[in-house]
Formats: structure tokens, sequence, C-alpha cells
């Protein structure tokens, strides 16, 4: 875990963002445990308050649930795991849209060359 | 909770604190930050019974300082305070010897974590791990409170990544930590609460989470307003 | 152990090194200062009884006969004496000192210590005693020793010869070692108040600087006063109405209050105006 954060946005934010990040890719599976707030703490060189809030918000949020004394864990539930993925898609669609809408391209255009250097990336990616 | 209540004090004619107040919990890590001259170490050193006071009050969890209070409080000044000549392991048994606080697991551990070696004199040990061998010995004890006169300063940066790592580690827990720096870039995650002194004086204390939830200020943003208005 | 005797350890632990090097150098001295003095003065025996025809009993009427008084006041022997005497006098001192100079500012810890700062005071106060204690005591083992080199050297017709229970109930040597346990208490008591007004004047130096070198020296020459008081008053007044048992007993409990203000005043200083 190597997270970079900036110092303006709350870190427990950023904390939880690179949560959903790692849902949304499968880093971490429905159900896989997570680290101690401790370790969290430890790992990504924040204070251990911060990680204490981020996994709070998370829990209050379904991302994670806690039963008993056991570690907690990442949620199973379907349904949030799917609006994770769409919340940082909507957000990557919204803030590319945002800045091409400001450089004045037609969206055919834009979708066209979108496209092709998503898949040429893909390529440039399995070489 | 450490409770600095209208701090002051003179050296000779120069007033150095002018009556400072903040509070520090147990559980967070005070951050108190001077970008110049002299008041933060006089802090840390008044709320040890180091030096007098030309007035105000230091409470410790409601009581004033007294012997009994080193076993709950302790501080790791800016210089190795161990007699020079002794080894690790002397230093670790002068501490054990003296203190019923004195947690050798964690001590064991903590050398372990700084990879230092027991059986060296204090005084061969480079700059970075005297530095090290002085935090060990305060965090080693079974303390509530920490106070930590700028540890980050005059060392190499792995050494400083090192003792940050210790901030964020079990090895503090949940004690009360205050730390002093004039060099805030390297810990803005680790801290909780800041005080900004100058000129004697609190300008400013506040939470680093919420001044970047409220305001999306970082904290050198903050020192910016207050210090060049 | 409590920490009181944790701490004396510790005090008398860390300048045991200079220590023992004092002591073994006092004997080298001493023994080689015996050594010497008996050879030259039976070098000076032989030349005149050989060579100048002197005989025997002419030779030790002109020079004297060899004792141990005469080796006692020389510098072979006081020398070392003197050494050891201003190292301790510079030790207390440094006792101090040493605690805020160089890179480790050790008084940060002894003040951070869970237990009463006096102890620390006193840790240092008693082990200053203990040191002037163990000095004579090795010079009680040294002197006859050096009483059997000087038999060894010098053959029993030049010599006058002195037992140890003699020898240190001579001049300054009698002062070091008391004859009685009232003495001893009388001696040593009194040169523990005096390391206790050293000290306390050490500390009002310590906690108020210049100020304080100031503070330091009126306090040393008001105990100073308050001990020759009665002696003050003998000059002032025409008559003195004291004996001098009686003014014994005056002087102990000067001398009591003088330890008592002083402790008093070092535990004050420490607990509440010193600084690191």
């Amino acid at each position: 875990m190597n997270v970079t954060f900036n110092k303006r946005d709350p870190v427990y934010v950023q904390v939880i963002r690179h949560f959903k990040e790692q849902i949304a890719t499968g880093t971490f599976e429905p159900g896989q445990e997570i680290p101690s707030r401790r370790e969290l703490a430890n790992r990504l060189k924040i204070n251990p308050n911060t990680a204490q809030r981020a996994y709070k918000e998370m829990e209050e949020a379904g991302l994670i649930y806690t039963e008993r004394n056991l570690p907690s864990k990442i949620t199973k539930d379907e349904k949030i795991l799917q609006s994770v993925r769409k919340e940082l898609i909507m957000e990557a669609v919204d803030n590319f849209v945002h800045s091409v809408r400001s450089i004045n391209v037609p969206v055919e255009e834009v979708l066209t060359l979108v496209k092709e250097k998503y898949e040429s990336g893909r390529e440039g990616d399995e070489a | 909770m450490i409770e600095v209540n209208d701090m002051k004090k003179k050296f000779g004619h120069k007033h150095v604190l002018k009556g400072v107040s903040f509070t520090a919990e147990k559980g967070e890590i005070t951050c108190i930050i001077g970008i110049n001259g002299v008041g933060k170490t006089t802090i840390l050193n008044a709320i040890m019974n180091l030096t007098p006071l030309n007035g105000g009050q230091i409470l410790i969890d409601g009581d004033t300082i007294s012997k009994h209070s080193y076993e709950k409080i302790t501080f790791i000044p800016d210089a190795i305070i161990m007699q020079p000549n002794m080894t690790i392991t002397e230093a670790m048994q002068f501490m054990a010897d003296f203190y019923d606080s004195w947690n050798q697991q964690r001590a064991t551990e903590l050398l372990d974590f700084f990879k230092l070696k027991e059986s060296e004199k204090i005084n061969n040990l480079s700059k970075g791990n005297r530095a090290k061998v002085n935090l060990l010995l305060g965090l080693a004890l079974d303390v509530d409170y920490l106070l930590m006169d700028e540890p980050f300063s005059g060392i190499d940066i792995f050494s400083r990544e090192q003792i940050a790592d210790v901030f964020t580690s079990h090895l503090v827990e949940d004690r009360g930590v205050i730390i002093t720096t004039h060099e805030i870039n390297d810990i803005e995650h680790l801290i909780d609460k800041v005080v900004l002194l100058d000129e004697g004086k609190v300008l400013k204390q506040f939470n680093s989470e919420e001044v970047r939830e409220t305001e999306g200020k970082s904290v050198v943003d903050v020192m910016r307003e207050v210090y060049q208005p | 152990m409590n920490r009181f005797v944790k701490l004396l350890n510790f005090e008398l632990s860390r300048f045991m090194k200079i220590y023992l090097v004092l002591m073994i150098v006092t004997f080298i001295v001493q023994i080689t200062g015996m050594i010497v003095t008996a050879n030259s003065y039976m070098a000076e025996a032989n030349k005149m009884i050989y060579e100048e025809g002197m005989s025997q009993a002419q030779f030790i009427e002109q020079y004297g006969a060899m004792s141990f008084l005469g080796f006692a006041r020389g510098l072979w022997f006081t020398g070392p004496i003197a050494v050891c005497a201003a190292a301790l006098l510079f030790y207390i001192f440094m006792i101090w000192y040493r605690d805020w100079f160089g890179k480790n500012t050790f008084i940060y810890r002894l003040l951070m210590l869970p237990t009463a700062r006096l102890n620390v005071y006193l840790a240092k106060a008693i082990s200053i005693v203990l040191m002037v204690l163990g000095f004579v005591s090795v010079q009680l083992i040294f002197l006859p020793l050096e009483n059997s080199v000087l038999k060894w050297l010098v053959p029993v017709d030049f010599r006058a010869d002195m037992t140890v229970g003699q020898i240190v109930k001579w001049d300054y040597l009698s002062m070091l070692v008391p004859q009685t346990f009232t003495e001893f208490i009388l001696y040593y008591g009194a040169g523990f108040m005096a390391v206790s007004v050293l000290f306390t004047a050490i500390l009002f130096e310590r906690s108020f600087k210049w100020k304080g070198i100031l503070l330091g020296s009126v306090y040393a020459a008001l105990s100073v006063v308050i001990m020759i008081s009665p002696l003050l008053a003998m000059n002032f007044m025409d008559q003195y109405y004291l004996y001098p048992l009686e003014t014994l007993g005056l002087e102990v409990v000067l001398g009591l209050l003088v330890t008592v203000m002083s402790l008093w005043m070092g535990n004050y200083l420490l607990t509440k105006k010193i600084t690191v």
C-alpha cells in the first residue's frame, strides 16, 4: 500500500477514496480482511486517529463490516460494491467531461479519440 | 489531559512566554510550532518542572506535577540525556533501576525497530542513532504522556523516516504526545492538533484534519495566514 | 534497593575510576618516597660513618634517628594527600556541574527521576563524605605498609620506631583520623555541613546564574558567620560566659542549624527554582 496524500483534503477522505479504488479494481475482494486501524496508520504513515475515522465512516457507509472482535472485512453486499464502482466511474467521467468541455471539442471526435487511446493503452500494457 | 494555563516566563527582562495556554489530549499528537525564537523548549521544560515559571499553571490529568508524575509523563529533549560513557545496555539498566514504568519488552522491541546494537557506547553512536537511543529510553517507559523536543531536527532523512514511523506504530499506542518543531512538512499527516506560537503567544490552535475538512486548507496554508498576514 | 541507595551507588561509581587512580598514585608515591627517604638517610649514615669516621651514636645525635614522622613531614607523604584533598574539593563542584555541561545534559534525567529531588542532593553529598572516608581508610592501610618498608630498609639502631597508633595521633593526621567516636561524628558532621553549604551555594548559582553567584557567596558567608558567632561574641563582649564544653555544645547546635538550613534551602532550590 503506497499512497501519496495531498495536504488539503482531509486524510480520512483520501483513505476512503483509496479503499474505494482498491475495491473497484478488485484488489480488495469482497469479504477480504483489512488491516487493523494501527496497521493501516503504520502502512500509510498517517495518524492512527485518522485511520480510525476512515474506518468508522466506511463502516457507516457499509463499505466494510466488523463481526464481533474479528478483524474488519470488505463488504460482500453486491449493491454497495456496484455503487462504489459506479461512483468512481462517474467521478472520472465527470472530470473528463469537465476538462474536455472547457476546450470545446465535439463529442464524436472525443469519443473516437478516447476509444483509440484506451485500446492502444491496453495493448501497450499487455506488451 | 495536559492543561497549560497562562504560562509566563521571563529570562532577565525578556518575556519569552506571555501567557501561553493550550491543552493536549491523551491519544492525540499535539504539535507546537514556532517558526522563530525560543519558547517551545521552555514550555516543555516548564511542564516537567525543569525551569520555574513567572506565572501560570500546569495540570496533568488535573494534578500539578510531583515526583510521582515522572512515572506518568516523560520528556525526550533534543540531545541525549544519559552518561555518554554508558553502553546502550547500561543506559537501559539505569532506566530499569529507577523507573517502575520501564517496559523492558518494549525497550527490546525498540532496539530491534531502530536496529541498534546494545553493546555500543552512546559516545560512539552516530547523531541519528543517538537520537534513536534517546527516543528509546523515553518511549520504553509506560507513561501516558510523552513530550519530545524537535525529534526530527539535525538528523539524516532515513533516521527521520524511522522516527516518524514510531508515531504511527503501536510503540506510541494511545498515549498523549506533544512535540515541538519548526518544520512541519514531514509530519503533516501524523499530527492531530497544531499549536502555533509566536513572540511568546499562542496565535492559533486547531485540529489539522478539521481544518482540511472545513476549510480545505493544509497546515502550512494556515501557518502562512497566521504568520504572514 | 530504594532509589536513594541506587543514586548513591551511581554517584560513587561514576567517579570510581579517577578515585581508584588517585588511591593507587598515593600508594605508589608514598612507598617510593619512603624508599627514597630511607635510602638517602642510610647513604648519609654510611658516608658519615665509613668515610668521615663518625660513630653511630654521634651520627644519630647529629642527624637524629630515622622516624616515620620525618617522612610524614615531607612532600613524598603529604603531596599525594594534598592532591587527593584538592581533587575532592574540586569534585564537590564538579559533581554538580558535570551534569549540566557537555552535550549530554544529564541533569534532565536526574531531575526527572521519580524520587524526591532531595535524594539527588543527598546522594551527591554523602558520596563526597564517603569518598573522604575512603581516602582516610586506605591511608590507614598504607601506613603500616610504609612503616614496614622503613623497618626493612633502616637497621633497628638507626630507627625511632612508632606504632600506627602513635603515628595517627600526630599533627594533621590526628585531624584526618579521629581518635574517638565522638570526634569522628564531630569531624565528619562538620565535613558534611561544609559540603551542604557549598552544594546549596552551587544550587544558588545554577538557579539564578550571575545573581546566584552573589546569593551563593552571601549564603556561604552567612553560614560562616553563624559558625563563628560564639567567637565573635567573645571578641565584642568583654566577658565570655561559656565553658569550653558549652562552647562545643553551642557549635554543635549551630552546625546542625546550618546543615538543616542548607538542606532545606537546597531542596527548595532544586524543586522550585532550578533551571536545566
